[in-house]
């Protein structure tokens, strides 16, 4: 269980305050009007933003008192998630500890058939259109152990095609390896595809 | 505390110390403080008001005589031997300042090729022969540092200054200073402190006691007098000083100097005739004043008895210089490297003093003085090690503390530049340092291979620390030069200055390809 628990973050003069109570294994889908708080909230989960007041559990674990690197969490950005001067296979292996490169390179490779982008993998990050680039993005941080996944509008630069093929992805390994998964989205389709519960923040 | 910041801490402790234990050496061998009556005496005033002085026209000169120059090859990228000017630059600044002096003396000395022409006046002695040498090294530094700020203004701007039809003094004012201004004052304030500190210079060029730095006079005291409570209120003076205008220096950014010339600029406003003709006239000037005291070292060359001994001398001090400054070299890039991972944290976490407070301890080592971190320590372990055996050790760490300060300063931006770009996803990754540092190597490699041999030349200069510690059946070349020049061998000196210098251009090509290929 993810217990968001009178939770207030201050972004300036700006507060933002949050409650809500998730199961292990459920997507979430976050939706609200710019500026409400959805990015934030994500990244306060990760640790980049550090909480004014409340708390955020994990399986009763207090989330706030650990470092980034502690946090069973893993995250995709709305942008900046690769380094650019390597291998986009490179980037897609990091962050999770595989037994060998071959079984790291077998895995992400499986993974990159489905979401299309097997042939760009021994590309770097800038030959890459802005889809491809959010799919190397999305792959990895659903195929890291972390139990806590948080996409930040991972389908934006999608066509509705390909976005239909993600999604499915997405489902398929968060169920597959129970994940709570936490996506901000704008899109109606993602949430009948996706949610099991959608949080509509105001 | 992370294991990788606390490594960086220890080594900063590490660095301290040393100074603490130069400093604790003078004043427990003279068993008294400084003698601070001296604060009050006109000798003192009369140095401290020209160490100010010099160092404050040697920046002044540097800089402002560097804009046109610099302005020359940017707006005119197809200037005939740019590349090469920026190579023959960076030389100037790295260039050891025996070599300088040699070439200097055989120009503008007393039988220099151009003295005749110079007057009845003319002296190369005094305060205009210390600022001629200090614009000849640091007015090619400022020139690059210039440069390269001016090719970081975007084509856009350029673009959108044409389509707003922008007068000339409009692109001035609104595209060309705005990217100039922060780092005018930077690069005034890096020169003034090491102008402020120099020693070999002022020593070789002051001409007596109207011209005579803190620095010169800390040496003089001690080698002359051994007047150790006159050393330290002059040393502490120095220390004082420089740390002023280190602090205000470093409440910015370091300056990229060595950064990659981003040749790729695709639009750059036209050039009238009249400009271009102006340009070539500027760069031209520039290109002679570099060259000029490097080609005077032919004359020298051709008329040298060339021997058997001659050339062993020379290769023998070749080879231990370049050992020295190898070994300085790799623990200087050590050490900066170790370094930074706690100043980067402390930027990474926000914590804006903590980060001022661990760079200024790092860098302190660039208005400590030399001299008195030499003299400090050998006075300290004269009685406890045999130096004569040992003396090597002590040139390599110390160097490595004299260099340290540009080696932060070089891989400082490129290693803060990595943490802007990608500190939140490596943290978000949860990646172990290894990991990290074989992601990032790639892309500092290029910073690290050039500061690696910046710092390596700066080492391979070094004769004030040599001098100290250094023995006498092993020389280094720079100061077989000095021995050469002090027994009037100006020939010898003159063939010894070029194999360096020749040294020194294979390394600094090998920079410029580095940086290239990068």
């Amino acid at each position: 269980m993810l217990e968001i628990n009178q939770l207030k973050i201050t972004l300036g003069s700006h507060a933002l305050a949050y409650q809500q109570h998730i199961s292990s294994g459920n997507i979430v889908t976050l939706q609200g009007v710019s500026g409400v708080g959805k990015s934030s909230l994500l990244l306060c989960i990760a640790g980049f933003i550090r909480p004014t007041a409340g708390s955020i559990l994990w399986q009763d674990t207090d989330l706030c008192a650990l470092a980034i690197e502690q946090r069973p969490v893993a995250m995709l950005f709305q942008e900046n998630n690769l380094f650019e001067h390597l291998s986009v296979l490179k980037n897609a292996c990091l962050g999770a500890e595989y037994r060998s490169t071959k079984h790291a390179e077998a895995t992400v490779t499986e993974a990159a058939e489905r979401l299309n982008i097997a042939d760009q993998l021994h590309k770097l990050p800038t030959e890459l259109s802005g889809g491809q680039r959010q799919r190397v993005g999305l792959l990895r941080t659903l195929l890291r152990p972390e139990p806590i996944i948080l996409l930040d509008e991972p389908f934006a630069e999608l066509d509705s095609q390909t976005r239909a093929v993600a999604a499915q992805w997405v489902a398929d390994i968060a169920k597959q390896n129970n994940k709570t998964l936490l996506l901000v989205t704008h899109q109606e389709e993602d949430v009948k595809k996706l949610a099991d519960v959608n949080w509509l923040l105001t | 505390m992370k294991l990788t910041n606390l490594i960086g801490v220890l080594f900063i402790s590490m660095i301290c110390s040393v100074t603490l234990l130069a400093f604790y050496g003078l004043i427990a061998f003279s068993q008294q403080g400084a003698d601070l009556t001296l604060l009050s005496d006109s000798y003192f005033h009369a140095i401290l008001l020209f160490s100010i002085k010099q160092a404050l026209l040697s920046a002044l000169i540097s800089t402002v005589l560097a804009w046109p120059i610099a302005r020359a090859i940017y707006y005119f990228p197809t200037i005939y031997l740019k590349r090469t000017f920026l190579s023959l630059s960076l030389l100037c600044f790295v260039l050891p300042t025996l070599v300088l002096i040699t070439g200097f003396v055989s120009l503008l000395g007393l039988a220099g090729i151009l003295t005749p022409f110079l007057g009845d006046n003319w002296s190369l002695y005094g305060l205009h022969g210390i600022l001629l040498a200090h614009v000849y090294m640091n007015l090619p530094f400022a020139v690059r540092a210039l440069h390269n700020q001016l090719q970081n203004i975007p084509d856009t701007s350029w673009i959108l200054a044409s389509q707003l039809k922008f007068s000339p003094w409009q692109r001035l004012m609104l595209i060309e200073w705005p990217a100039l201004r922060g780092n005018l004052s930077l690069i005034f304030g890096f020169i003034t402190i090491l102008c402020f500190n120099s020693f070999a210079v002022v020593l070789a060029l002051g001409g007596g006691p109207q011209s005579t730095t803190l620095e010169v006079a800390i040496y003089q005291a001690l080698k002359y007098d051994f007047n150790i409570p006159e050393a330290l209120t002059l040393a502490w003076s120095q220390f004082a000083i420089a740390g002023l205008f280190f602090m205000l220096l470093y409440r910015s950014s370091s300056v990229p100097w060595l950064a990659k010339d981003a040749n790729l600029k695709q639009w750059l406003p036209r050039l009238s005739t009249t400009n271009k003709v102006l340009f070539s006239i500027i760069y031209a000037v520039a290109l002679l004043f570099i060259l000029l005291p490097l080609a005077s070292l032919l004359p020298g060359l051709l008329a040298t008895k060339y021997s058997s001994q001659l050339l062993f001398n020379i290769f023998q001090s070749l080879a231990l210089t370049l050992a020295l400054g190898l070994g300085t070299a790799v623990l200087a890039m050590l050490l900066a490297y170790c370094i930074m991972l706690p100043i980067r944290n402390s930027i990474i976490v926000q914590r804006q003093q903590l980060q001022n407070i661990l760079q200024w301890l790092a860098n302190h080592t660039l208005i400590a003085p030399a001299m008195v971190l030499s003299v400090g320590l050998y006075i300290l372990f004269l009685p406890i090690i045999d130096l004569d055996e040992l003396g090597m050790i002590f040139v390599v760490l110390l160097n490595t503390l004299i260099v340290l300060p540009f080696a932060i300063q070089q891989i400082r931006s490129r290693l803060i530049q990595f943490d802007q770009d990608y500190a939140i996803l490596y943290r978000s990754l949860k990646l172990s340092f290894w990991q990290r540092f074989t992601i990032e190597w790639p892309y500092i490699k290029a910073v690290i291979f050039s500061t690696f041999a910046l710092v390596l030349l700066i080492a391979m200069g070094d004769v004030a620390i040599f001098s100290i510690f250094g023995s006498d059946h092993l020389k280094t070349l720079p100061w077989l030069i000095y021995q050469y020049a002090g027994s009037y061998r100006i020939n010898e000196a003159s063939f010894a200055s070029a194999v360096l210098l020749f040294v020194y251009l294979v390394i600094l090509l090998n920079i410029e390809k580095v940086k290239s290929d990068a």
